[in-house]
């Protein structure tokens, strides 16, 4: 297949190459707004022909043209303007403002809509917000950029997967992540890596960030209906770069390095505290008796790492094709020692108008990523979990600086500098298209689409952190590809009326393959592969995949640009539910009145646009893994994970069966209905704009995994649908342009997003002693009625007695005791924030730009579950804070008196590790400088913009979050284990420069 | 123009696929219950997954027997891991998810035997005779009863307690089904010992004594004797204890090469293999071998070495033991019973006939009866195989000694303390008054995960 599509490229590549020899006399002009200011980005074609090109930065241009020939002027929100060319050789044009106003076009599901026309809620998220901030991932470009959308980076790791929610988590065991669909073509975002100990890599971590032109945020079910059964949790559509038609052949070269280093680390005792500590404790009778060495471990397992990222792009078009080419090379070394990042991506995008009536087109991404990874969280294999657990009179070398082997707790130092722990990706995703056009108002589009991951992942550990030595080898292969056939139809009557509609089919398969195998007793370091070992380990090979059909259609008729209705409709089958319950239908409808177009508006000058919008819908969730809903046996080896306890169905040589799931056969569809209501405003000549959304979610016939007994045969729960949630909330977007001058520019936009999520019933699931029903996510937290699907529920700890040295806890009732139990647990904090957002500001002077962008998160609490660890009186090193002893009455001690019983349960689950996670942070503050034009006049160079650029070089949070990274996601996407960290790696901190020069 | 018959062409493509088999996608690798006990080689399958799901630690691979090791006198735990830390401390707590797998993996595993005992029965495969389905459904009935018994000795206080009336672990014995969630509450000592009873006198006479690695009648009768010993029905333990001695396909071993392998001196092992593992790290050979192949968790306790110091030249002791670093970096003596910390590959000794000879003296002492052999004889050939000089008499804190000896790692001794009435741990250890018969912590809790959703569950005292 890929061959093909190969074949088929070149082909059309060969149509691209398109010289035009027609020169006659070289036209210079400047293009301008009414207010004067200049206008970079215009589309300027000789009408006709294929020559065409832009205006750069000062909106200045030159083109070659004859005279008689007519230049087209072209800009999104300006009328088209044409001059015809006469005797001078220079054309300066004033654009005016569309008369239409707001005729951004924006990409919707199957297909684009008039920012006018939308009854939805949409957010866009353009190249210029975006194209500053360095990223491995898509999702990563999205954090603070859109109301409603919450993202929280997992961990700092490279590669490392964000949890995006948007308007709050409308599921409890199903999946809660939006789908995310590249130009048309839905993509598998399920992990396919291993965890080691933190998050699977980053599914989404192969889609190229370079290649993005723009996002639309789909987040209402008016918007996202029309995607089904997949549509509840929001939509993500990627939209490529691309070229334009009659656009000049642009080049563009990007390179810049950056420098990175970990934000925040936990503040442990060294070596002499450690020593001392046992010694005040009496854990030890004196520091003399004690191991001598000395060793800084978390310091020494972080480093600043070095990145270099090179993006080339080539972009144009002629009169009836346009191409994007691009290519990004990326070296990027993490902060934690070991990790690091080698990507090679490649893109290209092609249109091509064969006749008339026939437009093929084509899109190819390719990635491979090679990483080198290290463990997180959860694993005494993770470079940062271990250092700070490592008893710090350790040290990883001996006295002939050799390393050793320092048991349970691993040497890092060692494991980093030796074994090899590689996951390398090779995705390809594209689509090749056909539209016929079979009338004026009908076009008929074909659309083939494929998403193809390769991934390895090898490990290699040698003799002295593996006795014998270790090897692994995981493969897995996911196939996936979409068939979509729509017909569109869009036309206007009678002046007034403008109706379009799309009906359309798609078909979607996927299918997963996996393969793994292990071994130990290697001879000899040198030897890295499987095929040298004496002793084969578990093997392993097994598939899943699913395959999902849908129907979908949508109206959407405008009479005027005033009233605006529109409906969609969709009818989804899947094999992941009950042969009973297979499919399910979907719908919304909406609508809109333009205010601003009215008689009674239009002597109303300061106002602009005026609209308000509702609308009303039903979308569905199908994340809930591909073989949910079937009762399965198991014989062989089910998944690598030795803390599950499940192994295999054989024994002694012998096959044989297990219970793995139970299954439910009438597991039907999650569907969450919702309304939003909007209004959108522009006003003092779109020098403010607003938009406000008021929405309500209602999550029905939840996928929820039914807590039950385990002594019904070691089951742990149960799928079935049962019960209702809701999300409701407030998202605002607020966009001012406060100084426009011909010097100097400032605007700001901000965005909030008020979530509020509120689980109304769990029938079903078991009563806590207050008779509200929950489930439990974690032993920190749980989704109760009434509350939030986030809910911590938690013994309250008070502190240390000053009088008596003992570590106090309130129980249920609010009384102190010093023996708390887990009858003692209340209701103590919520996982989710009040409200999410960002804020950026951009100021431009002359040539210089200075943006500067901090995205926050209010009220959220979250729960340091590594502090049980890190503040264990007996074993591990300790925070320092633990330094503080209570040694007589009167001591304000953090830790309890050694001779108290509560000493070694101090730290047990209670509140004592739960923060407020509330923090802004200072994500991006880039400042950029244009070269002036008359520095490149007489070059073939049209533009160079050098740039430096800071990354979370500043946060604000919470004082008892020193050493805390507030971004936390313990092990992934889980909607109920949420807010929670095991040693969750911190952010990194980047200093970037860099060059961007355009010919 | 063509346009109308692409017209045709487009609309056949478009609901091309409107056909509803295209939507099958099944588990290629898995079977439903209906077709696992539709035939004879399912329904043996699924008894062989309950072997298998013994060969998780928490079952029969060694972190449930190890727990008690530390629990009580023989096993010094050094290693860092809280939730083991925790039983060895005295300081558990009800969170401790360590003992919540345990509880999850030991019923994953009596669900499976339930099934196994049901269904077979109600099967219609004509090829599977009712020999097979007597064996089988024997099987099952032994390992459920081993299962019961291992959870029961943890969950609740021993029978000397409050003579078995004391709350133990739930009775289940029907399978798994969806339509009908049990939400048990916990059954008596008593009733659980009256089940496990059952089970193995029904198992006894269709089980044989052909292959060690699975069930054995020998290992049946071994395990009851062990029930009426730990019940204090003397005579009907020595008994049962005879019968097992006197059987001729198993015999003490010579000498002590006998671990990890399937030798007769073994009544019921647990064989584990290279690719079919015991749990990595946290079984018998992970916790029981030095760093840095293994954890180096689990030494020997001073005490232990003090109690093999007391007789020079004690096999037991010099035969089975390696030096190497432990979890805390300092030189430790460390048991080899469990070899091979890096595939984790070393056999479980579930129930040798050494203890019935041990079983056989202390229920003959007690009882003042001599059924099969005086108990100075017993302890005589156990001490002549250890390389030690007879003795001219014996007492209970002699046999006791012996059977530490002995059993040593293999998850015995813990029991063997709190039914004679003794602390777990020796004077001049931590935590001696924490550690006595019926103290709080001496067992474990109910994972609060089953209290929070099964009402009917009472947890223990103090959790």
């Amino acid at each position: 297949m890929r061959s093909k599509i190969t074949q088929i490229l070149t082909l059309l590549l060969a149509f691209v190459v398109h010289v035009s020899f027609a020169q006659e006399k070289t036209i210079t002009g400047k293009v301008t707004d009414e207010t004067g200011m200049p206008l970079p980005g215009v589309n300027i074609v000789v009408k006709g022909t294929s020559t065409g090109t832009q205006t750069d930065f000062d909106g200045n241009y030159s083109i070659t043209a004859g005279v008689g020939q007519v230049l087209q002027f072209s800009y999104v929100g300006m009328a088209t303007a044409e001059q015809t060319i006469g005797a001078s050789n220079t054309i300066s044009i004033q654009m005016a403002e569309d008369a239409q106003a707001l005729e951004e076009v924006v990409v919707v599901a199957y297909g684009t809509q008039t920012k006018q026309r939308l009854v939805q809620s949409v957010s866009i998220v353009n190249t210029e917000d975006i194209e500053d901030i360095p990223a491995v991932s898509p999702q990563e470009l999205l954090q603070g950029q859109a109301s409603g959308v919450q993202m929280v980076n997992s961990s700092g790791i490279l590669g490392s997967a964000p949890v995006i929610k948007i308007r709050g988590v409308a599921s409890i065991n199903a999946g809660g992540r939006p789908l995310v669909v590249v130009d048309g073509v839905p993509l598998n975002d399920e992990a396919l890596s291993s965890g080691q100990g933190g998050t699977a890599l980053n599914p989404l971590a192969d889609i190229n960030p370079n290649d993005i032109a723009s996002f639309s945020v789909l987040k209402d079910a008016a918007a996202a209906a029309i995607y089904g059964s997949r549509g509840a949790n929001g939509v993500v559509l990627i939209q490529t770069k691309s070229g334009r038609q009659g656009e000049k052949t642009k080049v563009t070269l990007d390179i810049n390095s950056s420098w990175s280093e970990v934000t925040d680390t936990f503040d442990m005792m060294s070596a002499d505290q450690y020593r001392q500590f046992l010694v005040s404790t009496g854990q030890a009778g004196s520091v003399d008796d004690l191991p001598q060495g000395s060793y800084n471990w978390p310091e020494n397992v972080v480093r600043t790492g070095f990145s270099k990222d090179l993006n080339f792009s080539i972009a144009g078009g002629s009169e009836k094709t346009t191409f994007y080419a691009g290519f990004t090379h990326k070296d990027q070394e993490g902060f934690i020692v070991g990790n690091n990042l080698t990507r090679f991506s490649g893109r290209i995008n092609l249109t091509h108008q064969a006749t008339d009536w026939l437009k093929v087109g084509a899109n190819l991404g390719v990635t491979e990523n090679n990483l080198d990874r290290v463990g997180a969280d959860n694993s005494t294999f993770a470079p940062l979990t271990s250092a700070y657990l490592q008893t710090p009179w350790v040290e990883p070398y001996d006295e002939n600086g050799n390393f050793v082997n320092t048991g349970f707790i691993a040497n890092v130092i060692a494991i980093e500098a030796l074994d090899i722990n590689d996951s390398k990706t090779f995705r390809t995703t594209g689509n090749i298209f056909g539209e016929i056009k079979l009338l004026e108002e009908l076009t008929y589009k074909m659309d083939f689409g494929i998403d193809r991951i390769l991934l390895e992942e090898f490990q290699r550990s040698f003799e002295i952190n593996s006795p014998e030595g270790f090897a692994s080898d995981f493969v897995a292969q996911q196939n996936k590809h979409v068939f979509t056939n729509s017909l569109n139809y869009d036309t206007t009557f009678g002046e007034v009326h403008d109706f379009s509609a799309v009906v359309g089919m798609t078909y979607e398969q996927t299918e997963i393959r996996e393969t793994s195998m292990d071994a130990t007793g290697f001879l000899s370091d040198k030897q890295i592969n499987i095929v040298s070992a004496s002793t084969p380990g578990e093997t392993l090979n097994r598939s899943r995949g699913n395959r999902l059909v849908g129907y979908f259609g949508r109206f959407n008729y405008a009479y005027d640009n005033k009233y605006i209705v529109e409906g969609s409709l969709r009818r989804d089958g899947s094999s992941r539910f009950g042969v009973n319950n297979r499919y399910g239908t979907f719908w919304a409808v909406g609508g809109a009145w333009v205010l601003s177009q009215e008689k009674f508006m239009q002597d109303v000058n300061w106002i602009n646009n005026l609209k308000i919008r509702g609308n009303y819908g039903v979308s569905g969730n199908d994340r809930i893994g591909d073989f949910a809903s079937r009762e399965r046996y198991t014989g062989g080896r089910d998944d690598g994970d030795p803390s599950s306890g499940i192994l295999d169905g054989n024994y002694n040589g012998v096959s044989g069966l297990r219970l793995l799931d139970p299954g439910n056969p009438n597991l039907r569809w999650e569907k969450s209905t919702s309304y939003d209501i909007g209004f959108e405003v522009s006003l003092l000549n779109n020098r403010i704009s607003l938009n406000v959304d008021y929405y309500r979610k209602k999550t029905s016939d939840l996928i929820l995994n039914v807590t039950i007994p385990q002594t019904n045969g070691g089951i742990s729960s149960i799928l079935d649908n049962l019960g209702e949630m809701e999300n409701k909330g407030v998202d605002i977007d607020l966009n001012t342009v406060n100084i426009q001058t011909e010097n100097f520019s400032w605007s700001t936009s901000l965005n909030l997003g008020f979530n509020k999520n509120k689980v109304l019933s769990l029938p079903g699931a078991s009563e806590d002693s207050e008779g509200r029903r929950f489930v439990a996510g974690t032993l920190s937290q749980r989704a109760i009625e009434g509350h939030s699907v986030n809910t911590f529920y938690l013994i309250r700890y008070k502190g240390v007695n000053s009088e008596t040295g003992n570590a106090e806890w309130l129980d249920k009732d609010g009384n102190v005791t010093t023996t708390p139990t887990t009858n003692d647990r209340v209701i103590a904090g919520d996982a989710n924030p009040d409200f999410v957002g960002g804020l950026r500001n951009t100021l431009k002077y002359k040539n210089w730009d200075l943006n500067f962008f901090f995205n926050f998160s209010y009220g959220n609490d979250i729960f340091i579950d590594g502090l049980r660890f890190a503040e264990n009186p007996f074993s591990f090193n300790k925070r320092t804070k633990l330094l503080n002893i209570w040694e007589a009455p009167g001591d304000n001690a953090y830790l309890p008196s050694p001779e108290s019983s509560t000493f070694g349960v101090f730290n047990q689950r209670s509140t004592a590790q739960l923060r407020d996670g509330s923090y802004a942070r200072l994500k991006n503050l880039t400042l950029g400088y244009s070269l002036p034009s008359e520095f490149l006049e007489n070059s073939f160079i049209s533009g160079v913009r050098f740039y430096a650029t800071a990354n979370n070089i500043w946060t604000i949070k919470d004082s008892d979050l020193k050493g805390i990274d507030p971004e936390v996601s313990d092990r992934g996407f889980s909607n109920v284990r949420q807010g929670e960290s095991f040693f969750t790696p911190p952010q990194s901190k980047t200093y970037l420069i860099g060059a961007r020069i355009t010919f | 123009m063509k346009k109308y018959s692409i017209y045709i062409i487009m609309t056949a493509l478009l609901f091309m696929s409107a056909c509803d088999d295209r939507l099958d996608f099944d588990p290629k690798d898995d079977l439903t219950r209906e077709q696992v006990y539709a035939d004879r080689a399912g329904a043996l399958g699924a008894l062989t997954g309950i072997y298998s799901i013994g060969q998780i630690g928490n079952v029969f691979n060694g972190t449930l027997q190890l727990f008690g090791e530390w629990q009580s006198d023989n096993i010094q735990f050094v290693g860092s891991f809280p939730t083991f830390q925790e039983v060895s401390r005295y300081t558990t707590l009800a969170d401790n998810t360590s003992i919540s797998a345990l509880w999850r993996d030991n019923w994953r595993a009596i669900g499976q035997a339930n099934e196994v005992i049901t269904f077979i029965p109600e099967m219609e495969d004509p090829d599977f005779t009712s020999d097979e389905r007597e064996k089988a459904i024997a099987e099952a009935k032994f390992l459920r009863a081993l299962l019961y018994f291992n959870m029961s000795n943890l969950f609740g206080h021993p029978f000397q307690v409050n003579g078995g009336n004391n709350l133990s672990i739930p009775l289940v014995t029907e399978p798994f089904d969806i339509n009908d969630i049990k939400f048990p509450s916990r059954a008596t000592l008593n009733d659980i010992h009256a089940l496990i009873e059952t089970d193995l006198t029904e198992a006894i006479p269709d089980l044989d004594n052909s292959d060690n690695a699975r069930a054995t009648k020998a290992a049946a009768q071994a395990l009851l004797a062990r029930l009426y010993l730990y019940r204090e029905e003397f005579q009907k333990a020595a008994g049962m204890a005879n019968e097992v001695i006197n059987n001729s396909s198993f015999s003490l071993a010579s000498d002590y090469n006998f671990y990890n392998t399937t030798a007769n001196e073994f009544l019921f092992t647990l064989v584990n293999s290279e690719t079919d593992s015991q749990t990595s790290n946290e079984s018998f050979s992970g916790l029981t071998n030095p760093t840095p192949a293994g954890r180096g968790d689990a030494p020997f306790s001073q005490n232990l070495l003090d109690a093999y110091g007391e007789e020079e030249g004690d096999l037991r002791y010099s035969e089975l033991i390696q030096i190497g670093a432990d979890a805390a970096g300092n030189e430790s003596v460390f048991t080899t019973k469990f070899p091979d910390a890096i595939n984790n590959s070393g056999n479980a000794p579930v129930i040798r006939i050494t203890e019935m000879y041990l079983t056989r003296a202390e229920a003959n002492f007690r009882a003042g009866t001599s059924i099969g052999a005086a108990p100075l004889d017993d302890i005589n050939m156990l001490r002549e195989r250890a390389d030690l000089g007879a003795l001219a008499s014996v007492d209970l804190d002699i046999i006791l000694n012996e059977r530490r000896k002995e059993l040593a790692f293999e998850g015995h001794r813990r029991m063997d303390l709190l039914r004679n009435g003794m602390n777990l741990r020796r004077e001049g250890m931590n935590n001696v008054a924490e550690s006595a018969l019926g103290a709080n912590k001496t067992i474990f809790p109910i994972p609060v995960r089953e209290v929070d959703i099964n009402p009917s569950l009472e947890q223990n005292p103090g959790y």
